[in-house]
């Protein structure tokens, strides 16, 4: 019943970012021959893992998953253990350590510190960036399906970014002015969701580690924009909404000096 | 799950509805739980308790203005109304109208007139003015109602909501506002609450609460009650300038540091990544978190 996970999919675009784990569990107690769908179309929050034979973090998501164990990218091992875990073959699990590397680098570069992990399994790919902050977390997620058909390749890109952060104040604007009157104030700011984007691309495939640069490209690319995206949704759009709920002018004020206007122009149009 | 706790799922889902989707939420749910009966019957609960906190508004039967439902606005039980279904009435003040809420359709029926306590009633009055007065000055599509309180002679509640649900553009937003005004013991303490939400391919929401207390002037419930509402009316204003003008703040700085802080928009070098460069040579130990060592199966 594809119409059931619709539902699904549209009450998790609707309930409160922030409680999205806690909701995709429920559902998944509510319909449990449902929860592959759910899990692999519901992007959550990334956990952090220890790769205890290497030393090194890697994330935990769905495309590193095989029943309860996870698979670290630097060790290719599960975690539990697992006999017979999914593994990608010799020649991709080559590429894979590469892209690791590579995306290293990258995370290093933009994020300054954080955690990335890129997963490659036969038929198609994914890879994740993350890195947090005190007052804010940035989850990054982006899975790709590469199509070689010669000396080209087709990518199809999914990219999904999930940004939270929290400002809290005790009496803001108080030290401003001298009151009179005895105040105390709290508040709590939140501003949490995730946004995902597609795009497809065709690009040249020297060799195969050619992936890797035609991939990291457009990742970058993607970042970017969506980085710009990001910003002129959180900061601008939802701003926005509470701006034209309340209005910091008196309304009556501007709708007064309107009128005033209006009858100005009347009469100096009657006299001209 | 058994039917009772996919029913409480269902209402947990409920009660986290963005401004204005609750029907959106409640049709998911229903697809979801598919049993229409067990459904409208268990949820009931919640849909009540989403409306009173929500400070739903309702047309007000026979009248041009809305009126706020919520905790503050239920008819004192043991009060003349007390029917077989006198439990479920709320009632306007400003019209002095009680009606039957229907939690599901959102709709005021069956209205009866409703003699509010006389002894609070002027002073009651003299705030609603002000706070219409107010609320026309500040808010798009606001609605106000003010309450007195049940067996509390000075004390007032003033609840403010204003809406604006743009479907077809992806966002919602509400905020709502509410002030217990105790004249006794010459406090007015307040929340201010703002949620939005914005889904146009995601889902983001800004969620906050702002909580006030202050002391009220001396010299303010001597005051005639006209002079004295409008007072508090204009502290109440001036707080909520003052909130939404430290909310733009708090956006500043989420902009200009914890998000910069997050992701760079570009490297240091000011340039994109070289991406032949980076497969080529690795950046040392200090780029791995100084750990040092790499896949070991390779």
């Amino acid at each position: 019943m594809a119409d059931l996970v619709d539902s699904m999919l549209d009450l998790m675009r609707r309930l409160p970012p922030t409680n999205v784990e806690d909701n995709v569990n429920t559902l998944i107690e509510m319909c449990p021959d449902y929860a592959d769908d759910l899990l692999g179309s519901v992007d959550q929050p990334l956990k952090v893992l220890l790769d205890k034979a290497t030393g090194k973090e890697y994330l935990a998501c769905d495309y590193n998953r095989d029943g309860e164990s996870y698979r670290s990218p630097w060790s290719n091992e599960y975690d539990p253990p697992l006999e017979d875990g999914t593994v990608p073959s010799a020649k991709l699990r080559k590429l894979e350590v590469t892209a690791n590397e590579a995306f290293d680098t990258y995370r290093e570069m933009y994020f300054e510190g954080g955690v990335s992990s890129v997963f490659l399994w036969d038929l198609d790919e994914g890879s994740s960036d993350d890195k947090s902050e005190p007052s804010g977390t940035w989850d990054s997620i982006h899975v790709f399906e590469a199509a070689e058909r010669g000396r080209q390749a087709h990518y199809k890109l999914t990219s999904t970014i999930m940004l939270s952060m929290i400002n809290r104040g005790v009496n803001p604007g108080a030290d401003k002015e001298k009151e009179k009157i005895e105040v105390k104030r709290e508040n709590e700011t939140a501003l949490s969701g995730s946004m995902t984007r597609q795009i497809e691309q065709d690009q040249p495939l020297q060799e195969f580690t050619s992936h890797i640069t035609n991939i990291g490209k457009m990742i970058e690319d993607m970042e970017i924009k969506m980085r710009n995206l990001l910003q002129e949704v959180y900061f601008g759009k939802t701003r926005d909404v509470v701006f034209d709920l309340r209005s910091l002018e008196d309304l009556e004020k501007s709708r007064m000096q309107r009128e005033l206007q209006k009858e100005l122009l009347g009469s100096l149009g009657k006299r001209t | 799950m058994d039917p009772q706790e996919r029913i409480q799922a269902a209402s947990k889902f409920l009660l986290q509805s963005p401004p204005g989707e609750i029907n959106d939420v409640l049709n998911d749910v229903r697809n979801i739980i598919s049993d229409d009966d067990t459904l409208q019957a268990g949820v009931l609960p919640a849909l009540q308790e989403y409306n009173l906190a929500q400070f739903i508004t309702a047309s007000v039967p026979g009248r041009q203005h809305q009126s706020i439902v919520s905790e503050a606005a239920r008819v004192p039980s043991g009060g003349e109304d007390e029917e077989a279904d006198g439990e479920d009435r709320f009632w306007d003040p400003r019209s002095r109208t009680s009606f039957k809420f229907d939690h599901l359709t959102l709709e005021a029926k069956e209205p009866q007139s409703y003699e509010p306590e006389a002894e609070s009633e002027p002073f009651r009055t003299a705030l609603e003015t002000s706070a219409l007065t107010y609320i026309s000055a500040h808010f798009h599509d606001g609605v106000v109602s003010v309450f007195p309180t049940h067996g509390a002679l000075n004390k007032y509640v003033i609840q403010v909501v204003a809406n604006k649900y743009n479907p077809a553009n992806f966002w919602s937003g509400r905020w709502r506002s509410e002030y217990i005004v105790d004249l006794e013991a010459r406090t007015i303490t307040g929340r201010i609450l703002v949620n939005v939400h914005y889904y146009e391919q995601g889902n983001v929401q800004l969620s906050t609460t702002h909580t006030i207390s202050l002391e009220l002037p001396s010299g303010i419930a001597s005051s005639p009650e006209a002079s004295s509402a409008s007072k508090i009316l204009a502290i109440i204003s001036d707080e909520e300038t003052k909130y939404q003008t430290s909310l733009n703040e708090s956006y500043q700085d989420m902009g200009d540091k914890t998000f910069k802080s997050l992701r760079r928009a570009l490297p240091m070098t000011r340039a994109k990544l070289d991406w032949d460069k980076v497969l080529g040579y690795k950046l040392g130990v200090e780029l791995s978190g100084g750990k040092g060592g790499f896949g070991a199966s390779t």
